[in-house]
């Protein structure tokens, strides 16, 4: 039988990684120019480098991939425009919000962005009760006007989203289908269709945020497909979402909302699989690529997630990863604000141009460019066939260093030292700030700028060490094979969770597990590598917040027993619980996750031990001045072989810098353990 | 990120360490709000965020809080400091406290502070502590509130510093007393199991605290908290000219239909002090809108930071940079047994009367009013779903007012308070009430170079049956509208109006306690906040964008 490969590629927002993986162990790597104008092209060629490594396009059975393009419509105010219809007197839910103000100290507030401008918000002459009942019906004429009124906005999308519709959806159903029908190509997002869960505002904020992502979405995974089939692969083509969990292309479209992590959910699998590979409890990741750095804190071997997330000046429902995201990256420019003090990012030099020392026509002082002048970076090719141009580095600093007096090299200093700050102040923000000491931690720096500070972080922030994964500039990429294919379904059901109450919920369960088996069947995941995950959202009567509660076995016994779990959870979480008091059952909900036949990790080469030393160079180090010092080719490292700083430990993706007084332990599986020789 | 900055206090605390250790008292206080926000029953706590978390020294000084209502922060050490004053010698590790005496630091009886020592071994080394909004605590009407009402007796029960819990176990008197007297004992009860629940949690973090550092140095840590935030306002202070300011507003009435009541506000500046004289208010009121002291000292911590130092850690080294003046018997320190419930009302006008002192002192600060008017609708209702009573307490926000830097927001609750409005869908399953709109007032804000944020209209239905109803706001009489600043115009004030079965409207008072026939409704239209600059130089995108969405329609 011939070896079956998984590729996953991670498109970010400088490189595109690209890693596949062979059910015989092999390997093959690729690392593209991201083409943020069109990230498909960075795909299509991705895919095309690893062919030109050796990968049998025809071999491979499945395409996994991570992508920032929610994201970043987010973040630079590429969303479309929405049409919002609501219900007569509701318009300015998605303006007031919740009432109240995130900073209540600050006289001079910041007003919040709108996802829709008041114009655009449409009130529709109907209205749903309390117990699901018609208040105010609905009329075909009511629906004529509202259509024509939104076909006259001609928006890129239309939201609906009604008052009670998480109890009784006929409003919307109607309206839905009428603007369907009216606007065929106009992607038509309707509450109760995406997240059927009360409070008119979150509910309202995350479908909007649903349509304003879709034609964006849309266009994109359009391209994508086409740019996958033009570089000659045909296979199952998966999505991760922010649930840290992959869905097939075809249907992540219309849950555009839950791609709004998809790029960081990789490295975050990635992190959740390394802890179990080290069995270290307490890692904290720092994904540095070009532009930002994502930083995530996992405790007790597992990942932190939220249920309703905040991003930018909005309110997303929906179970996503919890991560903290900074604008500093290897990529991030250093200029002077106007009072004359050296400022680092957040604006980044991307891919296009890069940094200076990319020769790609950048002329602005990045952090790359510090460490090329300083001696850190150099010498070696970097990835994507670049090399690196000293003399561009030096005078892209003198932009920045002139009018302050300092050298070039002072300049460089300068600029890694502010850099560094930021990168601390990330880490202290899921540390510190949540009472917990970095010292109890391990920090896992990938990207392929994160290892080049492993030294440094660990030393800044008395770490109990630093581990490099083997390729961290790929680990992302590897991270979304982790993660497996994962299908949700939920419906809101409030009752009171009472035997004859929730018997017929045992069949719900059953229908929505069989759904989600048959549509992972269908997808290419074996059935005995499905699991499927049954839960309830629970609260007690009167209660506004509900617990979700695991289902071992979805049946009435299953059913019954998740009252004594519910209180018992009840009282861990919030210290007290009410055992005499009804409890509420809120949403029923299924997860079902195909795991894909996970490729091993292939153990360190464990050869004759062969002189890894491969040069020595000149490096200004921070607080310690010029000193020359080793250069290790990672590749020839062996499990067990130690390596004592200061050193360079340069390899394909990525380079390791660690200072004096530090050492790193080449592991089994061929990560690094970075260690303080004292500790 | 420097550490430089950090005040070399003692010796013996790295500035590494001292950081860490704030940081881990402050998330403390952090997660005892997010506790006691999700395992809570009633909307005002889980919905509206009426609640506010902090942790105290061992002799009472609240040194790291969450910042949820500024109103409640700036008078919890009070609480804690009458629980030493009483039990002092008596207190015991497993002891909760329980206390919404408005003169001994609770503000308002609704107000139900819950603290508890935190004891390592048989040492007291510091205090947890939360407040909550409860819905009712008994009295002449549901909600506990009520502008007419003339003394404490008739606004609910009052509790001075008496135990919850002794030793661990909890005190049934307490439980039984409360349950006889208070309108829906079920989710108070369950409310209040729910605010101890936080304050251990708060206790467990601050032990875990002490356990890494140990006691000592910990408790040093906390000094240095307080010392830190009192050598900030008073650097702040001293970069900003001497000199002094005054300002007046005005309250509609007395809270029983007389005259405007008048609030005074004297600062003067020298050095690195402040001095505030509060002495040219009127005497306390006839009806409730008294504001006890406690509720007049966190106007005072909100004013300042907010106009002083709005980046820095609030804690009770504030007030240490400030004199206070304040005669007993003003209607900003009242004698007991006074009536406060509407005190919030109040002490909002008195926010914004202190900041316009403040900034006539230093006019660069200036920035227009926000609304102050603080529309509160309660009703003794029933649940739809059981048929039980339930008691509704909502609050509608409005504009606040805009600055040298932007508009200001639309819709908001404003200075000391941070109230978010009822959801809709919450209001109608909970309550035999339906909110037929809730939407901005064009036209309600104060135009300038930078527009005041819009008010709110709610209307809320009455259904099933005749229930019984108390409103109230301020800032209905024009001549008290939200002030604009630098040539920018004056917000709309706020106004109520009932609209019969048969749809005739009928103008309301801004204050009443009222029985109304199922089928009435109550709509309240609240203030725009004050422009800022002159409307003429407003930009021509903005003034565009101002038509297109139809902000400034005058109001019919």
């Amino acid at each position: 039988m011939t070896a079956r490969w998984t590729v996953s590629i991670d498109a970010g927002g400088t490189f595109t990684d690209a890693i596949a993986r062979s059910t015989e162990g092999d390997t093959r790597v690729a690392k593209v120019a991201s083409t943020p104008h069109d990230p498909a092209q960075g795909l299509q060629r991705a895919i095309e480098a690893l062919a030109a490594e050796g990968l049998p396009l025809s071999d491979v059975a499945l395409l996994c991939h991570g992508t920032t393009v929610a994201t970043n419509a987010i973040l630079t105010d590429g969303l479309a425009d929405v049409a919002l219809v609501t219900t007569l007197g509701f318009r300015d839910v998605m303006g007031y919000r919740q009432s109240s103000r995130p900073d209540v100290y600050s006289l001079t507030p910041r007003r919040p962005r709108d996802l829709v401008d008041r114009r655009a918000r449409i009130e529709v002459d109907e209205r749903i009760g309390g117990r699901g009942e018609v208040v105010v019906a609905l009329t075909d004429d009511e629906i004529a006007r509202v259509v024509d009124e939104v076909v006259a906005l001609a928006p890129s999308a239309v939201a609906v989203s009604l008052l009670f519709s998480y109890l009784e959806d006929e409003h919307e159903r109607r309206l839905g289908a009428a603007l369907r029908a009216a606007l065929p190509d106009t992607p038509i997002s309707v509450s109760s269709e995406i997240v059927r869960e009360f409070r008119e505002y979150p509910r309202t904020a995350t479908t909007v945020l649903n349509a304003a992502l879709r034609p964006v979405v849309g266009a994109y995974l359009g391209r994508a497909e086409a740019a996958v089939v033009e570089a000659g692969l045909d296979a199952p083509f998966v999505v991760m979402q922010s649930n840290g969990g992959s869905v097939p292309a075809e249907r992540a479209e219309r849950q555009s909302h839950q791609l709004v992590l998809s790029g960081p959910a990789g490295g975050v699998a990635g992190l959740v699989h390394l802890a179990e590979v080290h069995g270290i409890d307490n890692l904290i990741s720092l994904d540095m690529g070009g532009t930002s750095t994502d930083v995530c804190l996992v405790r007790d071997g597992r990942a932190p997630f939220a249920r309703e997330q905040r991003l930018q000046d909005h309110t997303l429902l929906a179970p996503t990863i919890d991560i903290h995201t900074i604008g500093a990256g290897g990529g991030s420019i250093a200029w002077l604000d106007p009072t004359g003090r050296l400022r680092v990012g957040p604006h980044s030099a991307r891919a296009v141009p890069g940094p200076a020392s990319y020769g790609r026509g950048g002329v602005e002082p990045t952090i790359t460019d510090a460490h090329v002048v300083l001696g850190t970076l150099g010498g070696a090719e970097l990835a994507g066939g670049l090399t690196l141009d000293r003399d561009a580095a030096v005078r892209a600093m003198a932009r920045v260093g002139e009018p302050l007096g300092l050298s070039p090299e002072e300049t460089a200093e300068a600029i890694l030292a502010i850099g560094l700050a930021h990168m601390v102040q990330a880490v202290r923000k899921v540390s510190v700030e949540r009472g917990l000491d970095p010292k109890e931690f391990s920090l896992v720096p990938f990207g392929g700028a994160g290892p080049l500070h492993a030294g440094l972080l660990l030393r800044h922030l008395g770490l109990r060490s630093v581990i490099v994964p083997r390729q961290p500039g790929l680990f992302s990429a590897d991270g979304l094979l982790v993660a497996g294919l994962r299908f949700d379904d939920s419906r809101t059901v409030l009752r009171t969770l009472e035997p004859h109450a929730v018997a017929d919920l045992a069949e719900w369960y059953e229908s929505a597990e069989a759904i989600g088996r048959a549509q992972l069947e269908l997808d290419g995941v074996p059935g005995d590598a499905i699991t499927a995950q049954a839960s309830a959202d629970c609260r007690y009567h009167g209660q506004g917040y509900e617990l979700t509660i695991p289902i071992e076995e979805a049946d009435v016994t299953g059913l019954a027993d998740v009252a004594e779990r519910f209180h018992a959870a009840h009282g861990e979480l919030y210290g007290h619980a009410s055992r005499g008091e009804a409890i509420e059952l809120v949403t029923v909900r299924m997860a079902v996750t195909g795991a894909y036949a996970r490729p091993s990790r292939s153990a360190a080469d464990s050869g004759d031990a062969v002189d890894s030393r491969i040069g020595r160079r000149e490096v200004r180090i921070p607080a310690e001045g010029m000193r020359e010092i080793d250069v290790i080719d990672r590749a020839l490292l062996r499990a067990g072989d130690r390596v004592d700083g200061p050193a360079i430990i340069a390899q394909m993706d990525s380079t390791t810098f660690l200072l004096g007084r530090q050492h790193a332990i080449v592991a089994d599986g061929g990560d690094l353990i970075v260690m303080e020789d004292d500790r | 990120m420097t550490l430089t900055d950090q005040p070399a206090v003692t010796a013996a605390i790295d500035p590494v360490t001292f950081e860490v250790a704030a940081a881990g008292l402050q998330s403390a206080a952090e997660e005892m709000g997010s506790v006691l926000k999700r395992s809570s029953y009633s909307p005002i706590i889980r919905d509206m965020d009426d609640f506010s978390c902090a942790i105290f020294t061992a002799d009472g000084h609240l040194v790291a809080q969450a910042d949820y209502i500024p109103a409640q922060l700036g008078a919890m050490s009070l609480v804690v400091q009458a629980v030493l004053a009483r039990w002092n010698g008596r207190i015991q590790p497993g002891d909760v406290y329980i206390c919404n005496h408005p003169y001994l630091g609770a503000m308002h009886l609704p107000d139900i502070n819950i603290v508890a020592p935190v004891f390592e071994g048989s040492e007291l080394i510091a205090w947890t502590g939360t407040a909550a909004h409860h819905i009712d605590v008994g009295g002449v009407n549901p909600g506990s509130e009520g502008p007419e009402l003339q003394d404490l007796f008739g606004e609910g029960l009052v509790l001075p510093p008496v135990r919850l819990s002794i030793a661990g176990e909890e005190n049934d008197d307490v439980i039984a007393l409360l349950t006889e007297n208070i309108r829906d004992p079920r989710s108070t009860i369950s409310d209040l199991r729910a605010q101890r629940a936080a304050c251990h949690l708060g206790s467990d973090r601050v032990l875990e605290l002490a356990e890494r550092y140990g006691v000592e140095v910990l408790s040093q840590i906390m000094a240095r908290m307080l010392d830190s935030v009192e050598r900030g306002v008073r650097t702040a202070l001293d970069d900003l000219p001497d000199g002094t300011g005054s300002a007046e507003g005005f309250l509609d009435d007395d809270g029983r239909g007389g005259r405007p009541t008048r609030i005074h506000v004297a600062v003067t500046k020298r050095g690195d002090r402040l001095h505030i004289d509060l002495s040219g208010s009127d005497p306390q009121t006839a009806g409730a809108m008294n504001v006890p002291w406690a509720s007049a000292r966190a106007g005072i911590v909100y004013a300042v930071r907010a106009v002083v130092a709005p980046d820095m850690g609030a804690n009770d080294g504030l007030l240490r940079a400030v004199d206070i003046v304040a005669p007993d018997g003003i209607v900003l320190n009242p004698i007991a047994p006074a009536a406060v419930s509407i005190r919030h009302n109040t002490c909002q006008r008195f926010a914004d009367t202190l900041i316009r002192a403040l900034t006539d002192l230093w006019p660069s600060k200036a920035v227009g009013s926000s609304t102050v008017s603080f529309f509160c609708f309660n009703v003794g209702s029933t649940d739809p779903r059981t048929g039980r009573p339930a008691v509704m307490a909502d609050v509608v926000g409005g504009g606040t007012g805009a600055s040298s830097l932007g508009d200001g927001l639309d819709g908001v609750d404003t200075y000391m308070s941070n109230v978010g409005v009822m959801p809709a869908e919450v209001v109608e399953t909970n309550y035999a009430v339906r909110v037929r709109r809730t939407e901005f007032v064009p036209g309600s804000q104060g135009r300038g170079q930078f527009n005041g944020g819009m008010g709110l209209r709610r209307e809320y239905e009455i259904l099933d049956h005749a229930q019984r109803v108390t409103f109230y706001a301020e800032q209905t009489h024009p001549d008290f509208r939200p002030r604009g600043a630098a040539g920018g115009e004056d917000g709309k004030s706020t106004r109520i109006t009932f609209v019969d079965e048969q749809g005739r409207e009928t103008a309301a008072p801004s204050k009443a306690s009222t029985t109304l026939p199922a089928g009435t409704i109550v709509r309240v239209e609240t203030a725009g906040g004050g422009g800022y600059g002159n409307p003429a130089l407003r930009s021509e995108d903005d003034a565009a964008a101002d038509l297109a969405d139809g902000r400034l329609e005058a109001r019919p």
